[in-house]
């Protein structure tokens, strides 16, 4: 793994919490992930059929969008007492989302779990004119703002959830390889 | 630097500021200490000391005096007068107030509220103190405090619902404590147990467990032994035989004076080393920490 990429270690709950909020932007859990998950407030992107989705059980709560979702996750934890833990699942764009909007409301080092999981989508960056690009599954993509062939680089940011697009054919325009799908 | 007694205050019975004066005194942010090099019968101790205040051109400390001394403070309570020279260490500081805590829960009890004393006066601060101390000395206290203080004196333990009130707590607060081991002790298993994890739990501890049994060290690179005494601490009595081991703080906090064990078993007072290190018995602080076994022999 390269240093541009933030490290994941295999998923556990941590102990030490005493309340535990997962929050997904699957539909469901990753089935290798169930049976560490007892007793937890999970948060899922379900949604079939119209309307607002209706709880399915007390601790169980589907959203229609991941948007939806971290929407609600500020107020989640500003209400919430010492003791949580939060835990992301999902898309790299995703868990770093949820980890930004954690370490706003104060959680930190010891509180935050992010695991990566479900289809291999990047979030871009253009570099050019800070446009983000969802959901980008092969290495080079035009920006849909500046028009630029973008390369995506294997360096992700953090701060922005977001991985690092550069225009891939500065040296020779018009020369743009053959798109890769991401296997990371 | 040295540095001359401006003026002393009795608080209580047992309590006295002192103001110590110099010019173009370092700048000292609030949790910083002092290392004073007192004056003894037969050696020089250094007593390490919060800052409640570094006003312009001064450092203001609180001094209890210990029943069992180990001779610092019964020096400044009994024999320093006004005027009197002390060599004092630059002041350092292991427990600023921490950055990323949008709240803070100021935990301490006795002594230990005076770092606290100059947190509060940071402007703007957003915190809420509880402080545990003898009735008699409950006045005293009180009268520290800045107006409109939200702080809380606690004189009885059973009043004082110290899980109630780490269990509320919001998680953009962090907790600092001070006070005696047993204390912060209890402070500590109250916190973990309600799922604080340990980046939000900030720690000073002071003096407090210096004494204890004696035992003898042998010095393997130096090829010398010391005898450690019942009320004096093994960075003291090191230095009383002429060896200067570095070390910062003297309260088992900053990790200046870490000295590994070759053998022997130590017990350990820190709060720097981890479980790990501490079960291990390959490192310990000298500063604080003792031995189990009547002799350690140490890689210095």
């Amino acid at each position: 793994m390269s240093k541009s990429r933030p490290p994941y270690v295999p998923f556990k709950l941590d102990p030490t919490g005493t309340m535990h909020l997962v929050v997904t932007s699957l539909a469901a859990i990753p089935s290798e992930l169930d049976d560490a998950l007892t007793e937890v407030e999970l948060w899922t992107v379900a949604h079939a059929g119209p309307g607002i989705p209706a709880p399915a059980a007390e601790h169980l709560h589907p959203f229609r969008s991941p948007t939806e979702l971290l929407a609600q996750l500020e107020s989640r934890l500003g209400r919430a007492a010492i003791g949580l833990r939060l835990y992301a699942i999902g898309s790299e764009a995703f868990i770093w989302d949820a980890a930004n909007i954690a370490v706003a409301a104060g959680l930190g080092r010891g509180e935050i779990f992010t695991y990566q999981a479900g289809p291999k989508l990047r979030r871009v960056y253009c570099t050019h004119c800070r446009t983000m690009i969802e959901d980008v599954a092969v290495n080079v993509v035009p920006c849909p703002a500046c028009k630029a062939s973008l390369f995506v680089r294997d360096h992700f940011s953090r701060r922005l959830a977001a991985f690092m697009g550069v225009r891939v054919d500065a040296e020779v325009p018009g020369e743009i390889p053959a798109p890769e799908e991401f296997t990371t | 630097m040295k540095l001359a007694i401006a003026a002393i205050e009795i608080l209580s019975p047992g309590l006295k500021r002192f103001t110590l004066a110099g010019a173009e005194l370092p700048w000292a942010g609030p949790g910083s200490h002092l290392v004073l090099q007192i004056p003894g019968p037969a050696r020089v101790w250094k007593n390490a000391y919060s800052l409640t205040a570094a006003p312009n051109g001064a450092y203001r400390i609180i001094v209890r005096r210990v029943g069992h001394s180990r001779g610092g403070s019964a020096w400044l309570h009994d024999h320093a007068s006004l005027g009197d020279v002390l060599e004092v260490e630059a002041p350092q500081n292991f427990f600023n107030p921490p950055r990323s805590a949008k709240r803070h829960l100021l935990l301490s009890a006795g002594i230990g509220i005076t770092p606290f004393l100059a947190y509060l006066q940071i402007p703007g601060l957003a915190y809420e103190l509880h402080h545990c101390c003898k009735p008699e000395e409950a006045d005293a206290f009180q009268a520290l405090l800045p107006p409109g203080a939200n702080a809380v004196l606690h004189t009885s333990r059973d009043a004082f619902n110290l899980h109630e009130l780490m269990a509320k707590q919001k998680l953009d607060t962090h907790l600092s404590v001070c006070g005696p081991d047993s204390f912060m002790n209890i402070a500590v298993t109250a916190a973990k147990s309600l799922g604080w994890p340990m980046a939000k739990i900030h720690l000073e501890s002071f003096g407090g467990a210096t004494g204890g049994k004696p035992f003898s060290v042998r010095l393997e690179r130096s090829g010398i032994a010391v005898d450690v005494g019942p009320e004096e601490s093994l960075l003291d009595a090191l230095e009383a035989a002429g060896l200067t081991p570095s070390c910062l703080c003297r309260g088992g906090a900053c990790g200046e004076c870490r000295m590994g064990v070759l053998s022997g078993t130590p017990e350990h007072h820190d709060h720097y080393l981890s479980d790990a290190e501490k079960a291990s018995g390959k490192f310990m602080m000298i500063c604080v920490s003792r031995a189990v076994t009547p002799e350690l022999v140490l890689d210095f």
